[in-house]
């Protein structure tokens, strides 16, 4: 008899419409790295919810250390010792570390004997004694907001470990991270584990689980398909089990002729609200048939550029010119009907209204105009339906009831596909893609880069935006390569290493 | 999993639990258990509360009285009962339309007040046609109402300041200078009211005389169903409607969608004015007649409930107000055959009110029983 931390039995969970859960079965051995892999609503946020009492499941039983237990909350999750960072961070903006990490287990003393007050100088020593057995760099003292994500993401760490999680459950922590930041949160996942804990991991970045993880489940459709030793597994065919296909992990680019100028930016730049430069001077050209990367470590000015060229932040100074024509003086929806597509970097916030029914979020950008609305401001719900279908059909947008599904309850990966669809059908000239694949599993990653490829051949512009330098080196024609806002290089993609680019990143070279 | 839950959990479940037509049943669940609240109260009172309830919904017509005076039946009480309603049909869906946007006015009441003097000073008092003159009120009641939500929408955008302190403070501006109007030169010097305006502007035809009856017939409540459709229209099919959702829902994913956003919530403050300056003259052009100054019509802050407990769809606006008036004009019928107080009925509806307001509460109350319960349920197999 091993000893198991948990186990998952049979586990059950139906939504409306879909089977999130069919009959899953999962012992986590005690001091193990367990990794969950699976397509877009393969349904592994849905289990992990269940474990740390989110969700109830229909059937099934959880045990913990060979007791049977029931579930029912959070707080009795972390009663049972159990952790879970959610992929969307859940802090306190305004409050500091030390406050957050100790909220709702607040170390209490009395002043003048008996009024009871928190004990904030040894929440601020607790976190500190903390953060340095951990070896997680954290000053108790910071406001949440002035900290970057990844010191966030230690936060949310921080605060299973303040509450003595035994097992700790990260949901797509890479998935906000940049490259470099992901290599020491791997580092402090292995440290943790090293002590004794005991850790599910949910990416869909293969690499990262033969990096790290012991073991692997697969899970296909709410189905648990195999468990695997990572470290006899190949991560091709960890790729085929889940996607239950091949999958080609080498992506073949064509030669395209690069045809107009698109769009041409000239002499870019903004301040934010406390006249803080957050880009400052960016020219470049984007041609027809030419994917352009930006690439950079993340708040670099990288996205200010791609709202100032849609006005969803007005630059302060400089020109935008598409097909040969100014739109410094257009508004949002004008420079879009113009020709500019956009799929934004916060998909929750932005991209969607999550309370609404997917058909009304797939036309989002075009329910103002025929067929979907008529001269008279009447709108036509079976356009939008029928133009919806079309959309999860080709882009396979997986959810319990079709276009009538609240986009909140849709997994975080068919989300995005639901906005990528909306953007390419929009047929603009120009397309700017942040971050299009975060969260997304390889099959459906693979599907978008063909997509964009395929966008090229079309003698599309195409503006990239992403963290991921390995997509970056596999699309692009050109790369321009940002620091602290300004263009350290923009250069023809074959003249670029991946190194090459990593330096231009950290701000060490500067060819403009 | 139900037989592990006492009988009132068990109750509770059925009314507000997950499950089809939800929001009616919170509703009724919430009807139904102000009015055991009110029951006990009377009881406590020493009188009987089948009786009261019953003499409750004689006094608004829906039930027979035993004798009426002369030229009166339950037809005219019940054509009181409409007449009451119509400006709170109104005032909840002025409410409502705000909400939907993600705005909250409470300044219908002073919108009321606004049209209401506005059309009682420039119409109530001429001897224009009466069909003209109607027609003039109604226009007043519109479009000043509509400004008076412009005015507010404007502030915001303008100087981004907050709807909910503007209307408070309008409510106060308006509610003054309309007692000063009315102090200076319109003042009945008997009633202290405003002298009441000639019938020609009156929206309420007042004893009208037909079938041997003597008749109060709310010219605006057909016109009161129309706006009700009208709206839900305006909200589920068209595109400002839309707009008016999305806003209401997510400011950043509609400024993204290319949306006006600040231009949506004027527009919203526009209409939801324009509802209030209709229950502004309906009230005071109709079912009053007069002004009394200094008073903001407590309708106005009632529609806020009522809109809640019509869980802010036109529709809903529209059953929820017609509930309440139910309370609130049965309650003389009521005091007189029990020798309560009247005020009993207003606490009824307050209570109502109150509970309408939690209904989001309740829903989660019963979904964490769900919770609760079934995982115990579950342990025990
Ligand atoms: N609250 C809910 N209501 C209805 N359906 C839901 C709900 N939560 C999840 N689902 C559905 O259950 C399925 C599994 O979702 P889940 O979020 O577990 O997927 P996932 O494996 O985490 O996917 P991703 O990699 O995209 O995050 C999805 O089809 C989703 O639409
Ligand atoms: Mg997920």
């Amino acid at each position: 008899m091993e000893d198991y931390f948990v186990q998952l039995k049979h586990i059950t969970k139906t939504f409306p419409g879909i089977v999130a859960n069919d009959d899953v079965s999962i012992d986590i051995k005690k001091g193990e790295i367990y990794a969950l892999l699976g397509e877009n609503g393969a349904g592994k946020s849905t289990l992990m919810s269940i474990l740390f009492g989110l969700y109830e499941p229909d059937g099934g039983q959880i045990f913990i250390k060979g007791k049977e237990v029931s579930i029912t909350s959070p707080l009795k999750a972390n009663k049972l010792n159990i952790g879970m960072v959610h992929q969307h961070f859940k802090l306190v903006s305004d409050q500091t570390i030390a406050e957050n990490i100790i909220l709702g287990a607040e170390p209490m003393k009395k002043k003048w004997g008996f009024i009871k007050s928190i004990d904030i100088d040894r929440a601020n020593k607790e976190v500190a004694e903390l953060s340095k057995r951990y070896n997680l760099e954290v000053n108790p003292t910071d406001i949440i907001k002035d900290i970057p994500v990844s010191t966030r993401q230690r936060v949310e760490i921080l605060k299973m470990l303040y509450r003595n999680a035994e097992l700790l459950i990260f949901d797509e922590p890479t998935a906000v991270l940049a490259p470099q930041e992901i290599n020491s949160l791997l580092e402090i996942i292995k440290s943790l584990r090293d002590n004794g804990k005991t850790i599910i991991l949910i990416t869909h970045k293969l690499d990262e689980i033969k990096q790290v993880a012991d073991r692997c489940a697969i899970l296909c459709k709410g189905k648990l398909i195999d468990i695997l030793d990572v470290k006899k597994a190949s991560t091709q065919q960890m790729a085929n089990l889940m996607v239950g296909r091949e999958i080609e992990l080498e992506e073949v680019r064509e030669e395209v002729k690069k045809g107009k100028v698109v769009l041409e930016v000239e002499n870019l730049s903004y301040k934010d609200k406390d006249k803080v430069s957050k880009i400052s001077d960016v020219s470049f050209k984007i041609y027809e048939g030419e994917v352009l990367s930006i690439a950079g470590v993340s708040g670099n000015g990288q996205v200010e550029i791609a709202d100032a060229i849609c006005n969803m932040i007005r630059a302060t100074s400089g020109t935008i010119k598409l097909n040969g024509k100014s739109i410094d003086h257009m508004n949002i929806r004008e420079r879009a009907e113009a020709g500019i597509a956009y799929i934004p970097e916060d998909r929750q916030n932005v991209g969607l209204i999550l309370d609404f029914p997917l058909y009304e979020n797939l036309i989002l950008k075009e329910y103002f105009r025929e067929p979907y609305c008529s001269k008279h401001g009447i709108l036509n719900f079976n356009e939008f339906k029928k133009q919806s279908n079309e959309l999860i059909e080709n882009f396979d947008i997986r959810s319990g009831k079709g276009c009538e599904t609240t986009v909140r309850s849709m997994s975080g990966g068919n989300q995005q596909k639901a906005i990528v669809a909306r953007e390419i059908a929009l047929n603009s000239s120009l397309i700017i893609f942040v971050q299009p694949t975060r969260g997304l599993d390889v099959g459906a990653i693979d599907n978008i880069h063909n997509k964009i490829n395929e966008l090229r051949k079309q003698g599309k512009a195409i503006l990239l935006i992403s963290l991921e330098l390995d997509e970056i080196m596999a699309l692009s024609d050109t790369i321009l390569v940002l620091y602290s806002g300004k263009v350290q290089t923009i250069e023809d993609a074959k003249n670029l290493s991946k190194n090459q680019v990593g330096e231009y990143m950290m701000g060490v070279h500067n060819n403009a | 999993m139900l037989k592990k839950m006492n009988i009132f959990q068990r109750i509770f479940y059925a009314f507000c639990g997950e499950g089809k037509a939800r929001k009616l049943r919170t509703s009724i669940f919430c009807i139904l258990a102000s009015m055991v609240f009110g029951g006990i109260i009377l009881l406590l009172l020493g009188k009987n509360p089948i009786v009261a309830y019953k003499s409750l919904l004689q006094g608004a017509g829906i039930l027979p009285k035993i004798k009426y005076p002369g030229r009166k039946n339950q037809l005219t009480d019940i054509l009181n009962l409409l007449d009451y309603t119509t400006p709170m049909v109104f005032a909840s869906l002025a409410v409502a339309v705000a909400l939907k946007c993600g705005l909250f006015n409470i300044c219908v009441s002073g919108t009321m007040i606004f049209t209401g003097i506005l059309a009682t000073t420039l119409v109530g008092y001429s001897n224009l046609d009466p069909f003209v003159a109607r027609i003039l009120v109604v226009i007043i009641g519109i479009v000043g109402g509509g400004l008076l939500g412009a005015l507010i929408g404007w502030l915001k955008y303008r100087f981004n300041m907050n709807e909910v302190i503007v209307s408070i403070m309008l409510n106060y501006i308006i509610n003054y200078i309309a007692s000063f109007v009315i102090n200076s030169r319109y003042a009945d010097p008997i009633s202290r009211e405003s002298v009441e305006i000639g019938q020609n502007a009156r929206l309420t035809l007042m004893n009208f005389e037909a079938m041997g009856l003597k008749m109060n017939i709310s010219l605006l409540f057909p016109f009161a169903i129309l706006v009700v459709f009208l709206i839900d229209f305006l909200m589920k099919r068209t595109k400002l409607g839309f707009e008016l959702k999305s806003v209401g829902t997510s400011p950043l994913a509609s400024k993204y969608a290319g949306m006006n956003v600040k231009r949506t919530m004027i527009l919203s403050m526009v209409i939801s004015g324009a509802l209030a300056g209709l229950a502004g003259v309906a009230y005071y052009l109709g079912t009053y007649g007069s002004i009394q100054p200094r008073v903001l019509p407590a309708l106005g802050f009632d529609a806020i409930a009522v809109a809640l407990l019509g869980f802010i769809t036109p529709i809903g606006c529209f059953f929820a107000s017609i509930l309440v008036m139910i309370f609130q004009c049965g309650t003389s019928y009521l005091s007189s055959r029990l020798g309560v107080l009247r005020e009993i009925a207003s606490l009824i509806t307050s209570i109502l009110l109150l509970f309408s307001a939690c209904a989001v509460y309740f829903n989660q109350k019963a979904d964490s029983y769900h919770n609760k319960f079934l995982m115990e349920d579950k342990s025990d197999e």
